[in-house]
């Protein structure tokens, strides 16, 4: 690999840290990146994360690679540059479509722009934003930024800048819709878009031609705020990522700052932890599933769905004290011991669970107008899937075996048996089974585990105020919906430097338009609530 | 196969799917409903003892709590939610101590993450299950926890706080440091809670 | 043959008929007596169409797993007439830029269209207040206008959604009209008359779906979904399928104009569960078995309204269970479903139906001692 990378970019500096990582110049990271991407037996085509960095001095983009056939091969690539005022980084969107809806972020948020790539508006921010807040020479004046009232329109006019064949660099404008498309608003208030998403979608009668994703609308700066809290009090934040994979993305962080500060944890947290972490599984795939049959109509669906979702949360609630925002994992551990009851219920639950799953199929799953409504409905091929970075059960429904549960086993996932469900159809039913057959494969973690729970301490000792040393930690679990992953830059401090979630949901949302074109409106519905995207997710 | 054999027989496997699923709903025509009736059930509801609901701070009968007005649990609060304010006070044998003054928790603000509970040494606050915290008036979110008049309770021995985070899982018991105030804590407590409850509202 | 019938209305219908005959002249009788009709009838949409709403979100609670309205009233009874009460005095809100004339006019058409049907309906013995000879033609003509309404409301609201639900709707009711349609038509086949009096009336000892066995039976079903389609309600509610379309050609209105719609979408369910009732299951005939006198007996002690209301209540339920299980179509699928399944089925069954009456295939041919009228 070394080699590989030495032979492109020979003054590169490569470090061993936790990840293989890469130091280039920015002139250098195009064909570097585009030489790992083709790189024959291990083609790193999957762009975990795009993370933008203000360093002081420099301002740069770290590259998280993976490669699709090998989850567990992971490679960061680092790149800056110095120049504060006009900030100008190389594109990869040629490689990864990923990437399109990232570097809008990093524009938007850090005024890094990219070269070629085709549409540099500010994704999460408004247009007429001022500043950017991940600077960390940004300033935070409400003035600048007031609360207006005032109706903005929406300009569907994109900018770029791109590098002709001489080398110099053209600014100009692309529109995004053509002038006389029938420009429909999906959002930000409409009952299917699960949130505040916002969708311009143009039509051809009733036949989608192009959508544009807008998204932003409450964003909350997740990441800034994080800067100036210590790690115990960001945890209580991860909660509300994606709220429905709250314990799973609670882990993760955990797990980084664990891993970051040496901190050993004990046994029967662990125990716990896996437990929690698939009982939101569960209760997360039912809400997709319920969702997802609400969006096609079937009101009944939705409501059996939710029922049984809410014996999950009475476990959840007796054992953590909350329902959705469940705040249970603690660095070091978990918060509470489990309740007493706490086996005694969950043992309950599993076979409750598998009798409304067989109800499940015997209602929705074999429905003619659900299976025309599916099948075939929203394709996301294989290379999609990955160029979109498109993870977790919709991935998996594209025949990408990418369950970071497998591939970079953490906790006790390399302990416990259960299979990755694969299917290659790609389409809307494909993600819909894959999600109902997750909910048994959840409940058979839970099996081996529930009994097996060892005595002693649920919390390892940890000091009071918890310092990370210096460095970059990465870590990834299986959220609900796909790889969930966080960074974090320590300056050695009790707060990050810089800390970065990947959310599924992004890249979920990020595949809509490919995916829906072509396809009718009602459909898209339909598609959105198969990629089972959650709007928080993507407006950290 | 024949596509008009195909047409019929997809008429039918339709209509099989079909009925499967008019079986299901029918079926549950007739089964209990999972409807909750709220404030009609008040008297059965059960919420669980580790629901997080408002921040309390228990007092004993002698209207003594166990705040120590350190501030660490202010320092802790990620929003900011909790206002410790202190006096200086000097004591018989002449040392300076701190004394709490005020403890003011914002309803509005607090996320319910459980940091100040789990931090405090003394485990002087908890949260307790009263969840029907809806009101007009903005205002009454913001709440002194500590009673006018109290106290803090004297120690005999300082005892450390055996697995903080284990007796704050348990609001209904109290940190009792006397040994002989073991046994009435609980009531009294709980007398206190719904005293301090009337209060609030 | 003549039975007691100690509840039914006939009798006061014709004593009022003849008290105005013998104390105003024609002209003025004919009038009170069209006015004391359409009382009558207004007073009966509204207070079917109120006990649909309570009765629908009832049923469909019971079939999610929770209990519905409950709290005013005992079960919640008076909810829909304290919705009723709210609809009425909401502000109506005006929008800017809809074309006015039509945005205002499309709720009247929708409304009229199931007032104009409803009124032809027969409820019981001589209770009906039109009875053409060609009583299943009006039904489908009247019922159609309320398509015009939908077109129009979608058009004029300047809407997207809206415009685009109303396309739906169009290409939809058209489609089903047309299976709706061919589906009366098989039964006027077979029971050789278009009156729907006379209908009721052929139908004393064998329903027109016993009667004409399986053809009928294909017959009513085409008929069932064809009607669900055109009245919009689920599988088929694309029109104002929620989902995608926020709420499709009603969108924009607001107060008593959605009221309109609402109270329409509610009757046109009602009656094309009446109009199955009277041409498939006998309408407020009791049951009557040949011969039976005593039992005869039995059966007319309840009164012919009754009947009626029960039939059309049971077909009410079986929309209602159909339309709380299933998904929404698609509109792809909803015309498949039309042109490559009812329509061509229907054509056939119209044709053999011909067949079947003219070589005396059916049940009251075979066994006339049991069935012949
Ligand atoms: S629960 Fe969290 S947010 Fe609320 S007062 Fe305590 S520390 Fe602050
Ligand atoms: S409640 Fe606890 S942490 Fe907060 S000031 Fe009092 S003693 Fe200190």
């Amino acid at each position: 690999m070394k080699d590989l990378i030495l032979n492109i970019v020979p003054d590169a500096v490569i470090e061993e840290k936790e990840k293989l990582t890469v130091t280039v110049e920015p002139k250098q990271l195009h064909p570097l990146v585009k030489a790992l991407y083709s790189n024959k037996e291990l083609p790193f085509d999957y762009l975990i994360s795009l993370i933008g960095m203000d360093w002081g001095d420099k301002l740069g983009v770290i590259y998280l690679l993976s490669s699709s056939k090998d989850m567990s091969r992971e490679i960061a690539i680092i790149t800056a540059t110095e120049d504060r005022e006009n900030p100008l980084l190389y594109s990869i969107t040629d490689m990864y479509e990923a990437a399109h809806l990232n570097e809008r972020e990093v524009y938007a948020l850090l005024g890094i722009r990219f070269i070629n790539n085709p549409d540099m508006r500010k994704f999460l921010l408004a247009e007429d934003w001022n500043g950017y807040p991940l600077r960390k020479d940004y300033n935070d004046d409400p003035k600048l930024n007031p609360i207006t009232i005032a109706n903005k329109e929406i300009v569907d006019i994109a900018p770029f800048i791109k590098e002709d064949e001489k080398g110099n660099l053209v600014e100009g404008t692309t529109d995004i819709f053509e002038e006389d498309d029938y420009v429909i608003n999906i959002g930000p208030q409409h009952p299917s878009t699960h949130g505040v998403m916002h969708f311009r979608t143009a039509l051809n009668g009733e036949v989608i031609k192009k959508i544009d994703v807008h998204s932003g609308y409450i964003h909350r700066g997740i990441e800034k705020m994080a800067e100036s809290m210590t790690y115990p009090q960001i945890l209580h934040l991860t909660d509300r990522l994606d709220y429905l994979s709250a314990s799973n993305n609670r882990h993760a962080l955990c797990m980084c700052v664990e891993k970051a500060a040496g901190i050993e944890v004990p046994e029967r947290a662990q125990y716990i932890r896996v437990i929690m972490d698939e009982l939101n599984r569960i209760s997360s795939h039912l809400l997709a599933w319920a969702a997802h049959c609400n969006d096609l109509g079937g009101t009944t669906a939705f409501i059996y769905g939710v029922r049984e979702r809410e014996h999950v949360l009475d476990i959840f609630d007796k054992t953590c004290g909350g329902r959705l925002i469940v705040n249970y994992n603690v660095i070091g551990g978990v918060m509470n011991d489990i309740y007493p009851d706490f086996q005694k219920d969950v043992k309950a639950f599993i076979p409750y669970m598998r009798e409304k799953l067989v109800e499940y199929d015997n209602f929705f799953t074999h429905n003619p107008i659900t299976l025309n409504r599916m099948i075939n409905v929203g394709n996301l091929s294989y290379e999609d899937a990955v160029s979109y970075a498109v993870t977790g059960p919709a991935g998996r429904g594209s025949g990408w075996s990418c369950d970071v549960r497998i591939h970079k086993p953490y906790s006790l996932y390399d302990k416990v048996k259960f299979k990755e469900i694969i299917r290659t159809e790609g389409d809307s039913y494909a993600r819909y089974l894959n999600r109902l057959d997750e909910i048994e494969q959840a409940l058979q973690i839970i099996e081996q585990l529930v009994d097996n729970i060892p005595e002693g301490e649920f919390k390892a000792k940890t000091k009071p105020i918890i310092r990370l040393p210096e460095g970059q930690f990465y870590q990834s679990v299986e959220a609900g919906k796909g790889e969930f992953a966080v960074f974090i830059e320590s300056k050695g401090d009790k707060s990050p430097y810089r800390i970065k979630f990947r959310s599924p949901s992004f890249a979920a949302v990020s595949a809509m338009p490919i995916i829906s074109e072509g396809e009718l409106l009602t459909d898209f519905i339909g598609i959105g609530g198969s990629m089972d995207y959650v709007i928080p997710d993507i407006d950290r | 196969m024949n596509p008009f054999i195909k047409y019929i027989s997809g008429i039918f496997t339709a209509l099989k799917a079909l009925i499967g699923g008019l079986r299901v709903t029918w079926r549950e025509l007739w089964r209990k409903k999972v409807t909750m009736q709220y404030p009609e059930n008040r008297e059965t509801l059960v919420i669980s003892d580790r629901w997080r609901s408002e921040l309390h701070m228990p007092h004993d009968e002698n209207n003594e709590h166990a705040c120590t007005a350190c501030g660490i649990c202010m320092n802790n609060c990620p929003n900011g939610t909790i206002k410790v304010t202190s006096n200086m006070e000097e004591t018989e044998d002449g040392k300076k101590k701190r004394v709490l003054d005020k403890y003011v928790w914002d309803y509005g603000t607090c996320t319910f993450c459980n940091l100040c509970v789990i931090t405090c040494p003394s485990d002087a606050i908890q949260f307790n299950n009263d969840f029907e915290g809806a009101m007009y008036d903005r205002s009454k979110l913001i709440r002194q926890l500590n009673k006018p008049g109290s106290k803090l309770r004297e120690k005999e021995k300082v005892e450390k706080p055996a697995a903080p985070a284990k007796e704050a899982a348990k609001p209904t018991e109290a940190p009792a440091k006397k040994e002989e105030k073991k046994e009435i804590a609980p009531e009294a407590k709980k007398a206190d809670e719904k005293s301090s409850d009337k209060e609030n509202k | 043959m003549n039975y007691n019938q100690p509840l039914e209305l006939t009798g006061l219908v014709s004593n009022l008929h003849e008290f105005f005959r013998d104390n105003l002249s024609p002209f003025w009788a004919t009038l009170v007596e069209g006015a004391l009709v359409l009382l009558a009838l207004l007073t009966l949409y509204a207070v079917i169409a109120l006990a649909l709403i309570y009765i629908e979100r009832k049923i469909t609670a019971f079939f999610q797993s929770r209990l519905g309205p409950n709290r005013l009233g005992k079960y919640g009874v008076i909810q829909s007439i304290a919705d009723m009460i709210k609809i009425l005095i909401k502000e109506i809100i005006h929008i800017k830029e809809v074309d006015k004339f039509l945005f205002y006019a499309a709720p009247f058409f929708v409304i009229v269209s199931s007032m104009l049907t409803f009124g032809a309906i027969p409820f019981g013995q001589g209770l009906q207040a039109v009875d053409f000879n060609i009583g299943i033609v009006y039904v489908l003509a009247t019922s159609s206008i309320g398509i015009i309404g939908v077109l129009l409301a979608g058009w004029s609201s300047n809407n997207k959604y809206s415009m685009l639900g109303a396309m739906r709707s169009g290409a939809q009711f058209i489609s089903y009209e047309l299976s709706a349609g061919f589906a009366l038509m098989t039964v006027v086949v077979l029971s050789g008359t278009m009156q729907l009096s006379e209908i009721v009336e052929s139908q004393r000892y064998a329903w027109n779906i016993f009667n004409g066995h399986i053809l009928a039976l294909i017959a009513f079903i085409i008929y069932l979904i064809s009607g669900h389609a055109e009245t919009n309600r689920g599988p088929f509610d694309l029109p104002e399928a929620e989902g995608e379309l926020t709420a499709g050609y009603h969108t924009e209105y607001s107060g008593l104009q959605f009221g309109f719609f609402y109270l329409a979408e509610y009757l046109n369910m009602f009656i094309i569960a009446s109009i199955a009732t009277t041409v498939f299951l006998g309408g407020w005939m009791p049951i009557q078995i040949k011969g039976w006198d005593a039992f005869n007996q039995i059966m007319w002690y309840i009164p012919s309204y009754v009947w009626f209301f029960g039939k059309a209540g049971f077909l009410v339920f079986l929309s209602l269970w159909v339309r709380w299980t299933f998904p929404r179509m698609r509109i792809d699928l909803l015309l498949n479903l039309e042109w490559k399944y009812l329509l061509p089925i229907n054509l056939i069954n119209i044709i053999v139906m011909v067949v079947m009456v003219l070589m005396g295939w059916t049940l009251s041919d075979w066994f006339p001692a049991l069935f012949g009228n």
